[in-house]
């Protein structure tokens, strides 16, 4: 009883603020046209999506977010195997970089970055944006992947190589596959991490290549439409949620992190 | 687990280092730079030596926005950590259904981060809110009362933040032995003793990489804070990355560089706070 009274609780807490949105963004908010305000209805939706500049921001959203997981990915996976199954001369001081990284401020570095990426021409463009989320996410992606591969046991390896295997033929055909829950746990948190991100992502975008984040800032004006900046912010929440529900039996296994110390 | 060793595996690091040495290690020797310059144009710079790092060391306005955040840091951690824990014991007691009870916790981590401000605000908006009305009724004034702001912006946080906790906490708790469970059953453990000696140091990995991250977030606290009330009111949730905003934003890039370096040299000192900690728990 008295869990089912805590449960509830937490549900209620978490729940409240998002209830507020929902409720909001099928509310008409302003007095438009012929919608009186105060009338329930999907107007704030139908707004949304006849917006060019919404709709662009929700594809620029996309574009580096799945850029940034593809990034890490394959950036990560080749680093946690080696630091899963192998001692080598300054292993412990790279883990001790990207935890460094991984900490590190975005707003302390977000003015070199910005200077930096005009130089190399990646202002305004997604792969700019998700090179550097990759700060924050290679080192997450690391962790989670080199969890998931210590679990394995070593002689898995071995018999893939005395079989004949290459080292990309094993990664293909044997480790990816039983690693799968890993790398997709490592996504969600990489997907989660670069789509909620705002710092970065609006010092990056200038003139063009908006993301949702900075759209959802842009709306708010002398007159604000509440009603469709929640809707924005409820379609914001789809892709996330949809992660969630995706590694949610191997969300579980959360990740662990070896600082430099060596078991 | 043994493992083998060689040095040529640093060619499978190659292409993560290639990454963060561009958009880590380069910018941050940038800023470094930077905050021994006076900046006025990418042309026009001017070596300072220390003087913007002594100016900001000796200004009052610094270490009283230093004081905030350690004591926004403090209380997050003690209310998020142990209310992290209590609810992943809670999901732990509830068998096979806490994986609904983890995808709720976790639903506040996908929201953007400048919209969370947005959420809240909304909800105790006096007039539209689910809760405006009540907790206007009760003299709650997140605009002009500093322990007001003070506590909108922890629940807030608590709020968006809890779900890691407990994501982490509960991967630790799963993985304690049910064995270990039965002996102290048949020893007659308390309550307490049980969590104290065997799942308290079963998720002490796992808490200790969450008191990083959480410690190193709610001092650098920028996007949440500065949208619920810019620093107000009368400059009571002026938190120290908030003044760095400012002074980027006022073009001030010379003290803002000098200004970042002092922080990041902070955010050094916690992690290595964190390596120590972590080094004695696990003798090698």
């Amino acid at each position: 009883m008295k869990r089912l009274l805590a449960l509830i609780a937490l549900a209620g807490f978490i729940l409240l603020p998002l209830l507020q949105a929902v409720i909001l963004s099928f509310t008409a908010t302003l007095p438009d046209g012929d919608v009186a305000q105060g009338s329930i209805g999907l107007m704030n939706y139908a707004r949304v999506l006849q917006s060019p500049d919404l709709r662009a921001a929700i594809g620029n959203s996309m574009a580096y977010v799945l850029l940034n997981v593809a990034l890490c990915l394959v950036a990560g996976l080749p680093a946690a195997y080696a630091l899963a199954r192998f001692r080598f001369v300054g292993d412990r001081h790279f883990l001790l970089l990207i935890l460094v990284f991984r900490v590190t401020p975005p707003v302390v570095l977000s003015l070199p970055i910005f200077i930096l990426f005009a130089r190399l021409g990646l202002v305004n463009s997604p792969v700019g944006i998700a090179l550097v989320h990759a700060l924050f996410n290679l080192p997450v992606a690391i962790w989670i992947l080199e969890s998931f591969i210590r679990a394995v046991p070593r002689a898995f390896d071995e018999t893939a190589f005395l079989d004949g295997h290459s080292v990309p033929s094993f990664f293909f055909r044997h480790l990816i596959p039983v690693i799968a829950p890993g790398i997709g746990v490592a996504a969600f948190f990489c997907f989660i991490f670069s789509w909620v991100e705002v710092v970065f992502a609006r010092i990056l975008t200038v003139t063009a290549g908006k993301p949702i984040t900075v759209a959802i800032s842009a709306m708010f004006g002398f007159q604000t439409d509440i009603g469709m900046v929640m809707a924005m912010t409820c379609l914001s929440l789809v892709p996330g949620v949809g992660m969630i529900w995706l590694v949610r039996n191997h969300i579980s296994r959360g990740f662990i992190v070896r600082g430099s110390s060596d078991p | 687990m043994q493992r083998w060793s060689d040095n040529r595996v640093w060619l499978m690091l190659a292409p993560a280092i290639c990454v963060l040495g561009i958009v880590g290690a380069l910018p941050l020797l940038a800023v470094i730079n930077y905050g021994f310059h006076d900046i006025f144009s990418l042309a026009e710079v001017h070596w300072v030596g220390i003087d913007w790092y002594r100016d900001i060391l000796q200004s009052d306005r610094f270490a009283a926005s230093f004081g905030r955040s350690l004591l926004f840091a403090t209380l997050a951690l003690a209310i998020q950590v142990p209310l992290g824990i209590a609810v992943a014991l809670l999901l732990v007691g509830c068998g096979r259904r806490a994986v609904w009870g983890l995808m709720l916790c976790a639903l506040p981590l996908v929201v953007p981060w400048n919209m969370i401000p947005m959420l809240w605000l909304g909800l105790i908006d006096p007039q539209t809110g689910l809760l405006g009305p009540g907790l206007a009724s009760l003299g709650f004034d997140y605009k002009f009362t500093a322990w007001h702001t003070w506590a909108l912006i922890l629940t807030m946080d608590t709020w968006h933040w809890l779900g890691l906790v407990v994501v982490l906490a509960y991967a630790g708790l799963v993985s304690v032995p049910p064995a270990y469970h039965q002996a102290a059953a048949i020893d007659g453990a308390s309550r307490w003793a049980v969590f104290r000696h065997i799942e308290l140091p079963s998720i002490s990995g796992a808490l200790a990489i969450v008191f990083l991250l959480r410690f190193v977030d709610s001092f650098m606290i920028y996007t949440e804070a500065f949208s619920i009330n810019a620093g107000g009111p009368d400059d009571a949730t002026r938190f120290l990355s908030i003044e760095l905003g400012e002074e980027i934003k006022g073009f001030s890039y010379g003290q803002a560089a000098a200004r970042a370096t002092l922080y990041f040299l902070i955010v050094l000192i916690a992690v290595w706070a964190f390596v120590l900690a972590t080094r004695r728990k696990d003798p090698s």
